[in-house]
């Protein structure tokens, strides 16, 4: 399910400079594949600036997202991968942002059961933080 | 059968009380501006009958559906009591106050019966089209239907009040007659019935009690002062305010509320009119013409020269009986509502006097049926939280907790237990005050879940 809405977009670079980077970096693939308007990404960033960063699910991993209203054509889900890790607010380290986009409350509601598995395993996790290839974390997300 | 009458007064309550500021919108407008009013003018007049006959029971309807099912419970019991008002040509009050969580709850019926089973991306075209569907179904249903009994109802207080005036037993009128005011049928008595009786005495005589049977203000009075005393809450402060509308206005509507909170108070309007009538009737106490509205101002008015002593004496013993049999049917009543009302005030002064960040310190109790998970956007980490905590109450063995992830600007309100983001404990608090509220600062491992379940434990096993 995650595998076949992230597969064609992960994106894998050594650093960003900012956590507003990262987001931007990381929702790239999903504004080319038209399912977000460039509202969108803007909408994530203001929601971690005016939320603080609750998106951080665990440490070291961050689901930014904002509502359907702010720019979502389709449902999807995209990832950046880094290999430095890069500080949100609270000097919260991420070095794993997928980038979420829901076109409505329940159809991407699979795909985020599965990551939830994903994310409460720490042996995968530890793989996921340290992969260097695209395969490799299709491996993961498998 | 004392829980039973209190609980249905208390589901009646519920829907007008908090209309009771459109009851006094129209109360005024009514007093000031009809013919008989104290500044007649015929424009502002024309608003009078829309109102009642629209206004106010589209009003109870809609908060009686909201209380069974939100906001579309809401809409949908407006929808059916349509059928009811132009079914029937009296305001409908009764009508809407059936019609209006009926609906509602039939709608939750079928919401429930479809959910889960709505194909993604069609949910607002099934929400809008089913609720309109179903509510142009019972709206059609509701006029066909209720029509007839309203005519039966009409014509069988008729009957009533025509056979104590045949034998002469007036006072027992008064079993006819409150009911029938306080549903509204008793133009239909009043003009259709003890106005020509009225009248034909007046002719032969020159004055009549029949202009009084109905329109004596007495036993109203007597139910809003003991409101005034015995009341809680919202009815006893607006109590007094209803009184002056009533008494002086002669806006008699302004207390069947009142009574249709604790139907038991019809008992005290009946033996209030009843000993009204009783000192009319022995006084020989007339007016010579209907006194409309009924006021004491207009009773006086109309009232014949040698009556006032009389007129004034049955009034003040119509009110007098009426009040002291309410008084302790409010209190009796009450016993159990003044202890909930108590707490919950006790509660919300708490809360206010601590901030409302403080709310968490509330606790749901009783068995929790619905948690929502809130964030901003209502789409991913509390869609992800809800899907952690779902699994550790199937694990917990205990199942029929619903549990749904939401913006957190627009949590149900039938939701018990709201687990949000610390950041977002504010605008959860805001969106429903009166979940208990469990703040997280990670939604995936939150160490509070395993205390949540603990608590369910207590609650649901």
């Amino acid at each position: 399910m995650i595998i076949e809405t992230v597969k064609n977009r992960i994106r894998i670079k050594d650093k960003v400079s900012s956590w507003e980077e990262a987001i931007r970096e990381a929702a790239q693939p999903l504004l080319e594949d038209g399912c977000i308007h460039e509202s969108y990404i803007d909408a994530m960033i203001e929601n971690v600036i005016q939320n603080g960063p609750y998106m951080v699910l665990i440490p070291g991993f961050a689901l930014p997202h904002a509502r359907p209203e702010m720019g979502v054509e389709k449902t999807g889900i995209s990832c950046l991968k880094l290999n430095e890790s890069v500080l949100f607010p609270e000097n919260m380290e991420v070095k794993v942002v997928m980038a979420l986009a829901a076109g409505d409350a329940n159809t991407h509601i699979d795909a985020l059961t599965e990551l939830t598995d994903l994310l409460m395993d720490d042996d995968r996790m530890e793989e996921f933080f340290n992969s260097q290839t695209e395969s490799e974390i299709l491996g993961i997300l498998k | 059968m004392k829980e039973k009458v209190q609980s249905f007064g208390r589901a009646l309550s519920g829907m007008v009380m908090p209309n009771i500021g459109a009851f006094i919108a129209w109360g005024l407008i009514t007093a000031l501006f009809i013919a008989t009013g104290w500044a007649p003018n015929e424009k502002l007049a024309e608003m009078v009958s829309p109102m009642s006959t629209y206004l106010l029971p589209l009003l109870i309807a809609y908060t009686g559906g909201k209380v069974v099912h939100d906001h579309r419970g809401g809409v949908i019991g407006a929808i059916a009591t349509m059928g009811v008002i132009v079914g029937a040509d009296i305001p409908m009050f009764i009508g809407a106050m059936i019609m209006g969580p009926l609906a509602a709850w039939i709608l939750k019926k079928f919401d429930k019966a479809v959910e889960g089973k709505t194909p993604a991306g069609f949910e607002m075209l099934i929400n809008n089209f089913s609720l309109g569907i179903i509510g142009a179904v019972l709206a059609c249903l509701a006029m066909l239907l209720i029509a007839p009994v309203v005519t039966a109802l009409n014509a069988a207080m008729a009957a009533g009040v025509g056979f104590f005036v045949d034998h002469g037993l007036l006072p027992l009128a008064s079993v006819f007659i409150e009911p029938a005011k306080v549903l509204f049928l008793n133009n239909a008595i009043n003009h259709g019935i003890l106005s020509p009786l009225g009248i034909q005495q007046v002719e032969e005589v020159g004055k009549s009690i029949f202009f009084l049977l109905e329109a004596n203000p007495g036993p109203g009075l007597g139910i809003l002062l003991a409101y005034c005393i015995a009341g809680k809450g919202s009815a006893k402060s607006s109590a007094p305010g209803a009184v002056i509308i009533h008494f002086f206005g002669g806006i008699h509507e302004i207390y069947f509320p009142y009574i249709l909170m604790n139907p038991l108070l019809l008992l005290a309007v009946m033996a209030g009119g009843a000993s009204g009538i009783f000192i009319f009737n022995l006084m020989g106490v007339g007016l010579t013409a209907p006194a409309s509205p009924g006021s004491i101002f207009a009773l006086i008015m109309m009232c014949e020269k040698h009556s006032y002593i009389g007129l004034l004496l049955g009034v003040a013993i119509a009110a007098a009986v009426s009040f002291v049999i309410a008084l302790p049917l409010l209190k009796f009543a009450g016993k159990d509502t003044s202890l909930e009302e108590a707490t919950a005030q006790k509660d919300s002064m708490k809360k206010e006097s601590k901030g409302i960040a403080d709310a968490p310190a509330q606790t749901a109790t009783g068995k929790i049926s619905k948690i929502a998970f809130a964030c901003d956007a209502g789409m991913g980490s509390s869609a992800m939280g809800a899907t952690v905590l779902k699994k550790k109450i199937v694990a917990a063995g205990m199942d029929g907790i619903e549990v749904i992830h939401t913006p957190v600007s627009s949590i149900p309100a039938d939701v018990e237990i709201v687990v949000t983001h610390q950041e977002l404990g504010e605008r959860a608090a805001h969106s429903n005050p009166n979940a208990q509220l469990i703040l997280i600062t990670n939604f995936l491992a939150a160490p509070e879940y395993e205390e949540l379940v603990e608590q369910l434990k207590k609650t649901n096993l």
